[in-house]
């Protein structure tokens, strides 16, 4: 019986150092994504409120640039703020994890959500940052016109803007890999 | 008192035979779990297969459609290939590492066919399709964005489509740009198989 009692003594501590590695990766899950919906919304609040107007004007030229005008800088704004909504709902399901560190059946189903969105949130922030490389730019091969010469303060906040979304690119990559590092380590 | 003590020593005795009668319902029920996590292995092998092709016949797609026009005059190009505009570029290198990178992981998903219980090689497997999976969403992204603007131009900064003049170099352009996605689709599918299979049963 005295074997028997020391066997299962020796198996719970084991069990408890993994499972305080466990909690201690839900919390840096749960920091993470609140990192992550800060950049968001910083971003898409950027990019959202970009406004110039030249001084002058013409009968034919258009001088004034709004995020609207590009329909790639539009699906960048909603992307943001879809995945900047996801990641606040997404939130008590994390702080659960974090009280409750053996379920893996809601942690594979957020693990689906995470992917998802990090391909959505990858897909508008590089798509974005092809329009803004191309505004800075231009291309002479296909006489397209660098924008960025006329509208200074436009460009300076949609190339800031982008810089939010890549951040939480890289937070949902580290996201990723900490639950699955949970789940094999049941 | 006696008969009390004979009465415990019988149930420890019961308990101990119903103890062995469940060791060999144990030892069934392996060899079906095993099953499961092979299936998985094996398709994430064929995912694989198909991503592979997704992904080299977009690089190649997008590499080898170039287009020159049939006129020329002193001042206007009228040749389009894809090193004109950097995003295809980009494109084209980044879908390249990308089947270079599913190339070299088919021995791991090998290895996870063959023991499905290792945790190690589908763990690796997982971190790379995840950086994988950025990498193909970002260069499709990009390449889809500067297409959509050669398909319809943008009249608020001046840009003109380019595609009403270089027809088949648009639709190769844009197959390729299709393929990428077809990709990333597939990346979504080899992440959440390998998370699902990661679970210790």
């Amino acid at each position: 019986m005295k074997s028997v009692q020391v066997e299962a003594s020796e198996v719970s501590k084991g069990s408890s150092s993994s499972q305080s590695l466990s909690r201690g990766l839900s919390v840096i899950d749960f920091i993470l994504r609140t990192l992550a919906s800060f950049g968001t919304l910083a971003s898409a609040i950027a990019m959202g409120t970009t406004r110039q107007t030249l001084p002058f004007v013409t009968r034919f030229v258009r001088f004034k640039a709004v995020y609207k005008d590009l329909p790639t800088l539009t699906f960048f704004v909603i992307a943001n703020s879809v995945v900047c909504g996801y990641l606040v709902i997404s939130l008590p399901l994390s702080f659960f994890h974090v009280v409750k560190c053996k379920v893996t059946k809601s942690r594979i189903i957020l693990i689906i959500f995470d992917t998802v969105m990090m391909a959505l949130l990858t897909a508008g922030a590089s798509s974005a940052a092809a329009i803004v490389n191309l505004a800075h730019n231009g291309n002479t091969n296909a006489n397209w016109f660098a924008i960025c010469r006329q509208f200074n303060s436009f460009c300076q906040r949609i190339s800031g803007s982008l810089i939010g979304s890549f951040v939480a690119v890289v937070v949902f990559i580290l996201l990723i890999i900490i639950s699955a590092v949970v789940i094999s380590r049941r | 008192m006696a008969n009390g003590d004979s009465i415990s020593i019988e149930v420890q005795e019961a308990k101990a035979a119903a103890k062995l009668e469940k060791v060999p319902m144990l030892a069934h029920q392996k060899p079906e779990k095993k099953g499961w996590k092979k299936g998985i292995a094996i398709t994430d092998f064929v995912l694989r297969l198909g991503a592979i092709a997704a992904a080299l016949g977009a690089a190649t797609t997008m590499g080898t459609s170039d287009e020159t026009l049939p006129f020329f005059t002193q001042f206007f190009q009228f040749e389009a290939s894809y090193d004109d505009l950097p995003a295809l570029t980009f494109f084209v290198i980044a879908m390249a590492i990308v089947g270079g990178y599913l190339v070299l992981s088919l021995p791991f998903s090998v290895v996870t066919i063959v023991r499905p219980h290792a945790v190690g090689p589908r763990l690796l497997l997982l971190l790379l399709d995840t950086v994988a999976l950025t990498l193909t969403t970002s260069c499709g992204a990009s390449a889809a964005a500067i297409v959509y603007l050669a398909h319809n131009g943008n009249p608020s900064a001046n840009w003109m489509a380019v595609c009403q003049q270089f027809g088949d170099f648009c639709q190769g352009v844009s197959g390729a740009v299709v393929s990428s996605f077809v990709a990333v689709v597939i990346f979504l599918c080899l992440i959440v198989l390998s998370a699902c299979a990661l679970r210790r049963t």
